[in-house]
């Protein structure tokens, strides 16, 4: 042990080296060239989504990393219900009490389930947190100023789908499809080495997809036109469909969406609805985050079932409360 | 990925981060000024992060995708991307704010959001205003705009103020206009059309520091 850590302690550090290197020639070479005003438009974009969204990321991978290392599986046991059913409501109303973005609830919803919460729960917190805590329900009630009706939709409408797909998940959901839960501290590690262990990890898998997810998210910002979503702002079904599709695609945070739907003047308050739901739980960015920290096969199988979940709560509750 | 490129991958995000938010103000081109604080802890706690991980030893690999947390490091050294111009305020236009009454004494500097809420309740007629923004060419004339952002530049909309009597300055350049407001007419297909300024001085001034407007 002792020997590799004086032989890795002396390697020059050839990433560094190389990186800043590519960065100076870059800089020198390219920079002169890069000025078009579409590609520095979207270079702004693609920066303000990762610049926005990485302190949160951080913040939630620290969060997860703590209660993998601090808190003991045993008070999980005593905190939710013991039966799975029962557990998903309570830890989905938990969600309010996370206030962020969804980058910061997808790494803490990973730590929950390697302390041993079971994987519907804590998906149900996952889906619920980042649309229902205080913070994202005061900027909804901003946005829709004289329409409270709305911020009670949203509540409602995410709350229920957040219920749904961990009930849906506990009935069909396969031990398989979940992620390996992440290994408990080696033997003889303390908990703070088994604290930054879990963070780095943590950081380099779901930070490495939400690039992924703020590279298309910032390229479909720059290239839809925003006249086509006009024109189909006055089709009854469609114009739902449409901004469903929209909030999966922009991938903006849901502490500012309400802003973007409230801006989305053609469409209909249901649509609207669609928008604010439907981009807390699915869009390229979380798909990407998904992907990264809970794997393929479990996103290949979630991310639809949530869509399709998040959609018809939509058209239900803004039939019913709108 | 070695345990060793993870950590220098880390110090060097985190030194970006610093750079942008910390030792110059260009974090302003992105999210809102507020942001700053959060910005600076983060970039702190991703050097430190970076440099323990360099230098311990227990072996951890991550994805190859994990080099992309890179990449929004080489956009902000080669592109130093630049706060939302003409380009984005063509694209994307605000709603307009809710009619706001003009109070209290005659404010000479107003936001365009102000600007944009008082013309909609007609209380400006008569008062001499001053409006910053940059420049937007339309057929035809040229508008005053500014971006006003909720969260990070992602959201952003365009505040828009077309601006009479004077010729239109170079496209994205940062003007100071004085005028009057002048009442407009209803497009007659219902669309919104932004409120008019007749302006009787236009001065070029420097970018601002905080570019975008935030939301009352």
């Amino acid at each position: 042990m002792t020997t590799t850590t004086n032989r890795q302690a002396i390697r020059p550090p050839w990433a560094f080296l190389v990186l800043v290197a590519l960065l100076v020639a870059g800089r020198f070479l390219l920079a002169p060239h890069l000025t078009d005003p579409a590609l520095r438009t979207w270079a702004t974009v693609f920066v303000a989504v990762c610049v926005q969204a990485i302190p949160f990321l951080v913040f939630g991978v620290a969060l997860s990393a703590a209660i993998t290392a601090f808190v003991p599986a045993s008070f999980w046991t005593r905190a939710l219900p013991r039966r799975t059913y029962a557990a998903v409501p309570v830890a989905g109303v938990a969600g309010a009490v996370l206030p962020g973005c969804e980058c910061a609830s997808v790494p803490v919803a990973s730590g929950l389930m390697a302390r041993g919460v079971a994987a519907p729960a804590a998906l149900a917190f996952l889906l619920a947190s980042p649309a229902i805590n205080p913070v994202v329900l005061a900027a909804t009630a901003v946005a829709f100023p004289g329409e409270p009706s709305m911020v009670a939709a949203r509540f409602a409408a995410s709350l229920a789908v957040a219920v749904l797909a961990g009930w849906i998940w506990a009935r069909f959901g396969r031990a398989a499809w979940s992620p390996a839960p992440r290994r408990p501290a080696a033997p003889g590690q303390g908990r703070w080495a088994a604290f930054l262990d879990a963070m780095c990890h943590d950081l380099l898998h779901a930070g490495g997809y939400l690039v992924v997810g703020a590279l298309a998210a910032a390229t479909l910002n720059v290239v839809i036109p925003r006249e086509w979503l006009t024109a189909l702002g006055g089709v009854p079904v469609v114009s739902v469909l449409v901004l469903a599709l929209l909030a999966v695609l922009l991938s903006i945070c849901s502490e500012a969406d309400a802003f973007v739907a409230a801006s989305l003047t053609a469409f209909s308050p249901t649509a609207k609805l669609a928008f604010l739901v439907v981009g807390p739980i699915v869009d390229l960015k979380l798909i990407a985050l998904h992907t990264g920290t809970f794997g393929r096969a479990f996103a290949r199988r979630f991310v639809p079932l949530v869509l399709v979940l998040a959609i018809a709560v939509s058209f239900l509750s803004g039939w019913a409360l709108l | 990925m070695t345990r060793q490129a993870q950590g220098w991958l880390l110090v060097v995000l985190g030194a970006t981060l610093l750079s942008v938010s910390a030792f110059s103000a260009m974090y302003a081109n992105y999210v809102r000024p507020g942001f700053r604080p959060v910005l600076i802890a983060t970039g702190a706690v991703l050097v430190a992060l970076g440099l323990l991980a360099a230098f311990r030893s227990r072996p951890g690999h991550a994805p190859r995708v994990a080099w992309l947390l890179a990449a929004p490091v080489f956009a902000i050294v080669l592109v130093a991307p630049p706060a939302l111009g003409s380009y984005a305020a063509r694209r994307q236009q605000a709603p307009p704010p809710p009619a706001t009454a003009y109070s209290g004494a005659p404010a000479a500097d107003l936001t365009l959001g102000e600007f944009i809420g008082r013309a909609q309740g007609g209380s400006l007629a008569g008062r001499r205003v001053r409006l910053t923004g940059f420049v937007v060419t339309t057929e035809g004339g040229w508008h005053l705009a500014r971006m006003r952002i909720n969260c990070c530049a992602a959201d952003a909309l365009a505040l828009e103020v077309t601006v009479h009597g004077a010729p239109a300055p170079p496209e994205d350049s940062w003007v100071r206009v004085t005028g009057t407001w002048m009442p407009g007419k209803d497009d007659p297909s219902g669309a919104y059309v932004p409120p008019a300024i007749s302006a009787t001085e236009v001065v070029p001034v420097e970018p601002p520091a905080e570019p975008y407007e935030e939301p009352a």
